[in-house]
Order: structure tokens, then sequence, then C-alpha cells
């Protein structure tokens, strides 16, 4: 691809891929840490992610700055546009997953102490590598500018609602058989659909990418296999 | 040792006083001259010079007849001389800009606009005094012409290329035929220019002598026959003044101030058209 | 749902039918050939506007639809340009017929050394017999669609040559829209105004389009992405690509659109 003529132009766009590169580097090791940190009760690591977070706040702020200033003064069209106003969309997602991670991280926090259930641990744990596969691929995507690599991102959210379904039915299933598992499970029910939102959050900047890419928007209904709030359960004991 | 700028200062300053001094000495006889005219002119002006005819020598008399002799010859002149002259310009502006045919037109014009007025004057003498018979004021009238039109040629060729060609091209975007554009846009843009150049015309033939003396001669008597000898003030200021009589000398310089006095007039009135014409 | 049909729709362009068909228009300047084998359609009551660097040809091109180049010698046009179901590049055209009903603004305001009622009236008086009263009506009808008549109204009579650039811009369109053309052509009809003139300018083609055909040449891209219904770009005397404005400046199909809009040239 030709520079542009205006060399400033250039470093800018340039700084701008860099900066949510960056970004998107650090709400990985975000989502890792946090779920190491429920799983192995680790609070100091817990803590640590809640603080780190702030640094993604910034970099999504700083990001924002930039691609405002540069669509005021340089009047992009047409793959110019789409790559900035990218960034300004990847930025929010990206700033979501840090929230979503700082979150868990907080469970991770209430949870001293009490721990069975490891068959559902093991569930979230499950969940996690495959959310987190899903945001390095789309990252990967993102700075390739590789639209096949997106796609095929998009089309594996299922896996990770499908996961949370069973988890979902699973945790009601145990939280039933004794009250006294309630409180664990309802910390990770709320861990679980964290990660869940974390992998829609990777297929928004899958779609994201393919605008970029060619142009136009994904036209064809998102792939959801989240049928947790259908699920059916008698309340009479 | 000098340096090299107080060596640069030096010679500025020298240049300067010489352009100082050949601009003195230019002027000085400018002012020698009209003041020497003034100082004699004046002396003989008074109100029979206006009203009086040419006096035989000795005897008291005006200038009424030459100056309403040149006023008719000149008049003429520019009527003959002007339509000619500015019809000619139009076309080598307008219709024939890119015609090879132009630059011959041009270039003979050239050459005419600074011919000697003699050589006019004996020209019209072959082709119209000698076949006629006799002297008229109409033959001076033509020869006066034939010295107006390359100046008019000139001025308005040049005042309407001046006319930028968008303003042409935006008449002709409304669809109007192209002398339409000429006349209705490109005179009325050029109109002061045009103007100054058949004043300066004026101005320049106001004073021409030779080519009168193989035409219109001279009349010691009242005339506005154009078919019969005319007076002017150049040929009588001509011969009063290398005449011996005194009072005819007095009334040479007064017709000489006259002259100097019109030219004058109508330069800074060309100079003022054409300024105005250039503050748009 | 199909989303170029959402576009088309959003961008309201009016589904009209073509007023000035360019058929294999080649142009010489002398033996220089300036334009290739241009074949474009030009629809009515849409802006089509026409991009590309300097030296492409997009002036040329204009200049061919009113034959404003017959004005000067070794300029010759090869090919067609259908008006009206007549081929206007024909040599019994009649050329002032012809320009009284494609009219043009060019890049330099130039109005007459007149009033601004007599520069009105100059193309008024060319074709039609009006009365005072209806002459009168016709220049303020002018002027008033021009966005000048509040400016204008009070000073009709002194000369056009004492408003200020945007006026005598606007001038110049309401003396071309005065003399009720089909087609206008625009070249670079804001470069020589300020912003907010250029903006007046701009709202003016906005309302125009919906009586006449209008076709502008334009250097600046924001600008013709905000005016114009079709684009087309043009480079070396070769049209590049045509389309929607929209898709144009979004989704050029061909690389050297793409570069060009993105000042990525050269």
């Amino acid at each position: 691809m030709k520079e542009h003529i205006v060399t400033s132009y250039e470093n800018e766009l340039r700084d701008l891929g860099r900066k949510v590169a960056e970004m998107g580097g650090r709400a990985e090791r975000l989502v890792a840490d946090s779920v190491t940190a429920l799983l192995k009760r680790d609070t100091a690591l817990a803590e640590r992610v809640i603080v780190q977070d702030k640094t993604v706040d910034m970099l999504q702020r700083e990001i924002e700055e930039a691609a405002i200033a540069m669509i005021a003064r340089r009047q992009p069209l047409a793959t110019d546009l789409r790559e900035i106003v990218s960034a300004l969309r990847v930025a929010g997602d990206l700033e979501r997953v840090g929230d979503l991670a700082k979150n868990t991280a907080k469970r991770a926090l209430a949870l001293e102490g009490e721990y069975r259930a490891q068959k559902q641990l093991r569930g979230v744990e499950h969940m996690s590598e495959i959310a987190i596969e899903q945001l390095k691929a789309v990252l990967d995507a993102y700075s390739n500018h590789d639209d096949a690599r997106a796609l095929a991102v998009w089309k594996r959210d299922g896996e990770i609602d499908a996961i949370y379904t069973s988890l979902f039915r699973e945790l009601l299933t145990y939280m039933m058989e004794d009250p006294r598992h309630i409180t664990l499970c309802t910390h990770l029910l709320f861990a679980a659909k964290n990660i869940e939102r974390i992998g829609d959050h990777a297929t928004n900047i899958a779609e994201t990418v393919h605008y970029l890419v060619v142009g136009e928007p994904l036209s064809d209904e998102r792939p959801k296999s989240d049928t947790s709030s259908l699920t059916k359960m008698s309340v009479s004991r | 040792m000098m340096s090299r700028y107080s060596r640069r200062l030096l010679r500025s300053r020298v240049w300067l006083t010489f352009s100082v001094g050949a601009a003195a000495f230019g002027l000085l006889w400018l002012v020698l001259i009209l003041s020497t005219l003034v100082w004699n002119g004046l002396a003989g002006l008074s109100f029979s010079v206006f009203t009086e005819m040419t006096p035989p020598p000795g005897g008291a008399g005006g200038l009424l007849n030459p100056i309403i002799g040149s006023l008719i010859i000149t008049a003429l002149a520019v009527a003959i001389g002007t339509p000619v002259g500015i019809l000619a310009g139009t076309y080598m502006a307008e219709y024939g800009r890119y015609d090879r045919i132009t630059y011959a037109i041009r270039f003979i014009n050239d050459i005419l606009l600074s011919a000697p007025s003699i050589i006019v004057g004996l020209f019209v003498y072959e082709i119209l005094v000698v076949p006629m018979g006799h002297f008229s004021g109409f033959a001076g009238a033509v020869a006066l012409a034939v010295i107006v039109i390359p100046v008019v040629v000139r001025t308005t060729e040049d005042m309407l290329l001046l006319v930028p060609n968008q303003m042409r091209e935006a008449a002709s975007a409304l669809g109007a035929p192209q002398w339409f554009v000429i006349s209705r846009v490109a005179y009325r843009a050029a109109q002061a220019g045009i103007i100054t150049g058949v004043l300066l015309a004026v101005a320049r033939i106001s004073g021409e002598t030779a080519p009168l003396l193989f035409t219109a001669l001279n009349n010691q008597f009242w005339s506005i026959n154009l078919n019969t000898p005319m007076p002017s003030l150049p040929v009588v200021i001509f011969q009063f003044a290398l005449s011996p009589y005194e009072d005819w000398q007095r009334l040479a310089w007064t017709g000489a101030l006259l002259i100097t006095a019109a030219v004058l007039g109508l330069s800074v009135l060309a100079r003022t058209l054409a300024s105005k014409g250039g503050e748009r | 749902m199909n989303s170029i049909a959402v576009r088309a729709a959003a961008d309201n362009i009016p589904n009209t039918r073509e007023k000035l068909s360019i058929r294999a228009l080649s142009f010489f300047y002398g033996e220089a050939k300036a334009l290739n084998g241009i074949d474009l359609q030009l629809h009515e009551r849409q802006v089509s506007a026409l991009i590309g660097p300097s030296g492409c040809g997009k002036s040329t091109l204009l200049r061919v639809l009113n034959r404003m180049y017959a004005l000067y010698p070794n300029q010759r046009a090869e090919g067609e340009v259908w008006l009206d179901g007549e081929n206007i590049l024909r040599p019994e055209q009649d050329l002032n017929f012809l320009r009284a009903k494609v009219g043009m603004v060019f890049q330099k305001p130039t109005p007459f050394p007149m009033s601004i009622y007599e520069n009105i009236a100059f193309g008024l008086r060319l074709y039609e017999k009006l009365s005072r009263a209806e002459m009168g009506e016709r220049v303020e009808r002018a002027l008033t669609r021009a966005a000048l008549w509040e400016e204008a109204k009070d000073r009709l009579n002194a000369s056009a040559l004492g408003l200020s650039g945007g006026q005598q811009q606007r001038l110049c369109i309401a003396r071309t829209i005065a003399v009720k053309p089909e087609v206008i052509l625009l070249d670079e009809p804001t470069s020589a105004l300020d912003p907010i003139s250029t903006a007046k300018v701009e709202d003016l083609i906005d309302e125009l389009k919906r009586d006449f055909t209008i076709v502008v040449v334009t250097h600046n891209m924001q600008q013709a992405a905000r005016v114009a219904d079709r684009t087309a770009f043009l480079y070396l005397g070769n049209l590049i690509e045509e389309g929607p404005t929209s898709m144009m400046f979004n989704n050029p199909k061909d690389r050297r659109t793409l570069d060009y809009i993105t000042g990525r040239f050269g």
C-alpha cells in the first residue's frame, strides 16, 4: 500500500495501530490472569489485575482522542476512515474486556477460603481457554487485516456459548443439591457470564475487522447458542 | 582598504548621481522651452487673438481663422481615422487573433506609426491634390487621418487584448454571438483605454505641420470650405515665425503656446481617463 | 438484507434518465491527446462530480459539453455527445443555441463591467423579448435563487465589480440560471472563495439540482463527497471509475481511485 503524501498522517495512523495492539496485549493478559487468580485463589494476582485495568482504560481514552483528532484534521475517506473508526470500536470492546476481567478478579477475592466444585471450575477453565484463544486470534486478524481469520473467530463464538449454557445448568443443579454451595456457584456463574461476554466482544472485534477489510458490515445473523435465558427450571421444591 | 559593501555603496551613489544629473539635464531643456514659450506667448495673448483673423504684415489681428481651420481639419481627420482604426484593431484582437495575417498587419502598422509625417503629406499630395488640381482642407484632413489610424489601431488592439478571455468566455457561455460579445462586453471593458488612444492620436496630430504644407497649404482669409486651402495653426506659426515682421512673430509665439496648452490638456485628460479605468 | 440497496436509498439519488450521453469522446490540443475515448452518462436532476489530479482532463471534458473549445483554433473533439436526442458535436450544431441550453460558471468570478441588473439582463436580452416589468421580475427571481437578492436589491444599478468575491460568483450563477438552461456546468466554482461563500454556493447547488442537471469539476474531494450524487474519477485523460458518490468514496473498485482520494497519489 502506497504511503500517504503527508508523512505525519502516515505516522499518526501507525501510532494508532500500535496503541490498539498494545491495548489488546494488555487485555489478553488481564483475562488470563483473572481466571488464574480465580482458579488458584491467588489474591495478590487478583489485586494486580484490578490495578492494571486502569492502564487499559487510559489507553482507550488516548485512542479515542487520537482518532477524533484525526477525523477532524485529516478528513479521512475510504480505507483510512474505516481504519480509524475500527480503532475506535476495537478500543471500546477491549476496554469492556478489561472491565470484565477486573470483575472476575473481584470475584476471586470474594471467594477466599471456600472451594470444591472441581468439575464446575474445570468448566470455567475450559471456557476461558477458548475465550483467550479467540481474543488472541481476532487481535492477530486485526493487525494483519486478515478477514478469513476474523470470520473463523466469528463462527467459533457458538462454542463458548454452548459451554456456558451447559455450565449454567450444572451450576443450578449443584446449587439445588446443597444450599451451602449457593455462594460459590453464584460467583462462578457471574465469572462464567463474564467470560462468555468476553467471547462476545471478541466476536464484535471480528465483525469490525470484516468491515475494515471488506468495507461492508457482516450481513448475516451472528450464530447464537446461548439458550440459558430459555432454561426452564421448576421453582417448586 | 575598502570593504566590498562600502565599494558597492560608493558605486551606487555614483550611478545615482549620474541618473539624477541626466534627468535634470533633460528637464532643464523642457523647462527652458516651456518658460520661453510662456514668456513670449503670454505677451501676445489677448482677447483679439480669438476674435480677429490673421493680419497682413504690420497690421493688428488675431488667430481666429487658423484656430477654426485647425479645429475643422483635426475633427475631420479624427472622424475619418478613428472608425477605421478601431475596427481594424477589433479585427486584430477579436476575429483574427490567431490568423497569420494579423502579424503582417501589426508589423506594417508599427512601421506606419513611426513614418515621417512629411512622407504622408507628399503621398496625399500625389493622390489627392494633384488629381483635384488644388490644395484643400479635405486633403489636409486625409493626411492627418493617415497619421491617426496607426495610433488608434495600436491602442485599440492593445486594450482589447488586455480584456481577460474569461470574460468573453462567460458571455459566450450565455449563448451570445461573437459580435455581441465584442460590442457589449469587450468594448465596454476596454472603453477607457480606447478613448485614451483616440485622445493621444488627437494630441499627436494637433502639432503636425509637414503634412499640411502639401495638402491644406494655408489661407490668409476666412475659409471653412474644405475644397479650398485652409489655414491651420501649425502652418501659420511656420509662416509667421520665419517672417521678419515683429507682430507676426509675436502671433507665432502665441499660437505655439495655444497648441502646447491644447496638447497638455488632452494628455492630462487621457491620463485621468486611463487611471479611472485602471482603478476598477 | 441487501446493504447496497439500503445505502442507495439513504443516498436519496433520484432515479432519473440520462440527460447527456458521452460516447467515445477524444479531445486534442493540436497534436496532443487530452481525452481518451471517454464514455460517461450524466443524469437528469442529479449532481455529477468530475475529480482527478491536475491535468487529468476534467476541465477539458467539461468544456466539451458546451463546446467552449470552439472559440480557439487547434482544439478539436472526436466522438459523440448526445443531448436530448441530438449529437452536439456535429458541425451543424448551432453553438449559441447549445450554450443557451448548457450554462457554465467559471472558476474565477467574471462579472461584466456593468451594473448588477445589466449583468443579468445581458443574457435575458439575447433570446427573449421582455417588458421592463417582466425583466425586473426575472432578475429578481434569478438573484433570489442565487441567494443574492437581499444583498443586492438596494444596489441593482451599482457596478457589479463592487461586490465581494463570493457575491460576484453568486452573481455569475444568477446570470447563468436566469436564462433557464437545462444543464449547468461548474468549473471549480469555489476554489477562489472563502469558506463561508463556499458553503453558500454548495447550499445553492443542493437546491438547484431539483430543477437542473449539474456537472461540477472540483479539486476538493470532500466537496465532491458532500455535493455530488455521482462521481467520476479521471486520470491522464482516461475515465478510471464512475459510480454513486458513497461507493466511490467508501469503497472504490480501482486501486488508483483509492490512492487518489486517500492522498496517496504520487
